[in-house]
């Protein structure tokens, strides 16, 4: 059952920096993603929070054109995905590390850099500097922490400063203090207009962001600030709230 | 197509192979001592030793045919003795004492015509074909002595080069051929999975980069390693570099110092346009494998069958016609054709067949870069 968050008509605020439409995602029989419908404003932290296995990823990727839906559309900045040059202007952490291990850290960022067209020093030292990895830029990457890597994989992710950013996990296997900066600069980056996209299935991360997709079986089952869901749900605890409004699920911390 | 982020896929790719000593082994030294031992044991093999056991079961004219036979044994370099049957014959190929019996018996036909029945020990063909040849060789210098009759010389020209006792010369082209082509295959199917596999595919097809712009990017990058391949292989195979004795080192030579009369330019073309198809090979083959073992496990499947119907080992003209249609289709078989057109006949531009060798292989390249960028599907789910 979707629940359809229907776009805002009176056209006060500003465009939507990302727009689902009715998207289903089918592998065989089975729904992926199943008639998501809504609008994401910009400068704005967005968390999809669900179970392994619920349709995140998925959704991150058709959000992001990697895949084509089943039916439906996903656009990104006014744009219809999937659009090759649209891409610039999108991040993508994937939740697989997805850098070279064979290279080092700054020739990962330089590779990156001139794919989306950001070439020499500057966007790499800013990228290494956000992550805190300029003391291991000459390292190869296969002689990273799980955790280094991780880092490493956001600043290829931040390399173009993108206005839309998507990040499938990118805290797992950060240390706590590492966490906390990370999501100090993903709010800089939303006070300066940046749309971020989060998924996690660590409820005690849910907080820190703008809004809350509750993700079950491919659909969204609630929206909200944390406060409104706890609300809804009538519950102190979100991790309540989800089982409340998700039903019997069982979820991962 | 954007040079730029082509320039950064090639960067990329070499220094990642550039950091793989492993596989920089794999791309210079493994040829290279391959080839080295190839040659070797083909030049240097030595000539079987006869070492033969006579039964006379003919009589005084047996006698008289087998003094002459075992005289032009020994004069060839043969141990000669005699045995008193076939048994003992048997018997002493048996335990190793001989390498092959002579059985003189009367003839079937009359006229006083005596049989000859070699016999082997069977368990290694092409020993008991020297064997049975060095008796037939005998056989024809004891009938010269006793006729009286010279036998006419036979002298050997050849339309191509200069005739040539050197067995390397026709298998250098078809071993620099397949070695460029077998490791260019494997690296690039490796490299290309674990593109799939390690996210980093995901991630690239998440950016402005086209799958046009990725299968380039790595047929530069490969390809790089593949020319400095070649030219290393290619000036191992026809160098000759004189190096003198010193103090207790003997003198030698670097190099296999085999003779080519074509043009070495054009003999790097031809194994350039293979190893082009062979990067894209590795690009599409990787699409159906899930582990790096299963890269490997395609080897029987598609590289066997071109070693076998390519001319590598066997001529193509001595294949069953059956298997003709089969010859045709493996890009291998033009490399190696089109090698041995520019070592052997010295071949130019303007021969039709080289022609034919760099457009087929022209072709094949562009096929499989089409559906090798095919295959890196945005959809990869």
């Amino acid at each position: 059952m979707a629940l359809h968050v229907e776009p805002d008509l009176d056209g006060a605020g500003p465009p939507p920096a990302i727009r689902a439409h009715g998207l289903v995602k089918s592998f065989g029989t089975l729904r992926a993603v199943d008639d998501v419908t809504f609008d994401l404003a910009p400068g704005r932290i967005y968390g999809l929070l669900g179970p392994n296995g619920s349709g995140k990823t998925t959704l991150i990727r058709l959000l992001t054109g990697l895949t084509v839906p089943t039916a439906g559309w996903a656009e990104v900045l006014g744009t219809r995905m999937p659009s090759r040059p649209n891409l610039g202007r999108i991040g993508y952490m994937t939740q697989t590390d997805g850098v070279y291990t064979a290279l080092t850290v700054s020739e990962n960022l330089h590779f990156f850099g001139a794919v989306y067209g950001v070439d020499g020093g500057e966007p790499v030292e800013h990228a290494l500097g956000i992550v805190d990895l300029a003391g291991r830029r000459s390292s190869i990457v296969g002689t990273l922490s799980g955790g280094q890597r991780r880092r490493l994989s956001l600043a290829c992710a931040l390399i173009h400063r993108p206005p839309v950013l998507f990040l499938d996990e990118p805290t797992v296997g950060v240390d706590p203090l590492l966490r906390v900066q990370f999501w100090a600069h993903f709010r800089a980056l939303t006070d300066a207009g940046t749309t971020i996209v989060v998924s996690s299935h660590v409820m005690d991360e849910a907080d820190r962001c703008d809004e809350l997709l509750f993700v079950r079986s491919g659909t969204i089952i609630a929206r909200g600030t944390g406060q409104e869901i706890r609300v809804q749900a009538g519950t102190a605890d979100l991790e309540q709230a989800f089982l409340r409004l998700g039903g019997n699920v069982e979820v991962t911390r | 197509m954007s040079r730029r982020r082509i320039v950064a896929l090639f960067r990329r790719v070499v220094s990642e192979i550039r950091r793989d000593r492993p596989s920089l082994a794999l791309l210079f030294i493994a040829p290279i001592v391959i080839t080295g031992l190839v040659t070797f044991i083909l030049r240097e093999s030595q000539a079987p030793q006869v070492t033969a056991v006579v039964v006379n079961l003919a009589g005084p004219r047996g006698l008289a045919v087998g003094n002459a036979l075992e005289a032009a044994l020994r004069t060839d370099g043969a141990t000669v003795s005699d045995v008193a049957d076939e048994a003992a014959a048997r018997a002493a190929i048996a335990d190793k004492a001989a390498s092959v019996g002579i059985v003189l018996r009367p003839g079937a036909a009359s006229g006083g015509s005596l049989d000859v029945t070699v016999i082997t020990n069977g368990l290694d063909p092409s020993g008991d074909v020297a064997q049975v040849s060095a008796i037939q060789r005998s056989v024809l210098a004891a009938a010269t002595a006793a006729t009286g009759t010279a036998i006419p010389a036979v002298n050997h020209a050849t339309v191509y080069g200069t005739p040539t006792d050197d067995p390397v010369t026709t298998f250098a082209p078809a071993i620099v051929a397949f070695f460029a082509y077998f490791f260019v295959y494997i690296l690039t199917g490796v490299s290309f999975l674990r593109e799939r596999t390690g996210g980093t595919l995901e991630r690239l097809m998440a950016t402005p980069v086209t799958r046009g712009e990725v299968v380039l990017g790595y047929t530069l990058g490969f390809g790089l390693f593949a020319t400095i391949q070649v030219a290393v292989l290619l000036l191992w195979a026809l160098g000759s570099l004189h190096v003198g004795a010193l103090g207790p080192l003997p003198a030698f030579s670097i190099g296999l110092g085999i003779s080519a009369s074509g043009s070495p330019i054009l003999a790097f073309l031809v194994v350039v346009l293979l190893a082009v198809g062979a990067v894209s090979l590795g690009i599409f083959l990787s699409t159906f494998a899930r582990t790096e073992l299963q890269i490997i496990q395609f080897i029987p499947i598609v590289l066997a069958p071109q070693f076998l119907l390519s001319g590598v080992l066997f001529p193509v003209s001595s294949l069953p016609s059956i298997l003709q249609p089969l010859v045709a289709i493996m890009p291998l078989n033009y490399a190696v054709d089109g090698l041995r057109q520019v070592f052997i006949r010295g071949a130019d531009l303007g021969v039709p067949a080289l022609q034919l060798d760099l457009a087929v292989l022209g072709i094949v390249a562009a096929f499989f870069a089409t559906i090798a960028a095919l295959t890196i599907r945005r959809d990869v789910v």
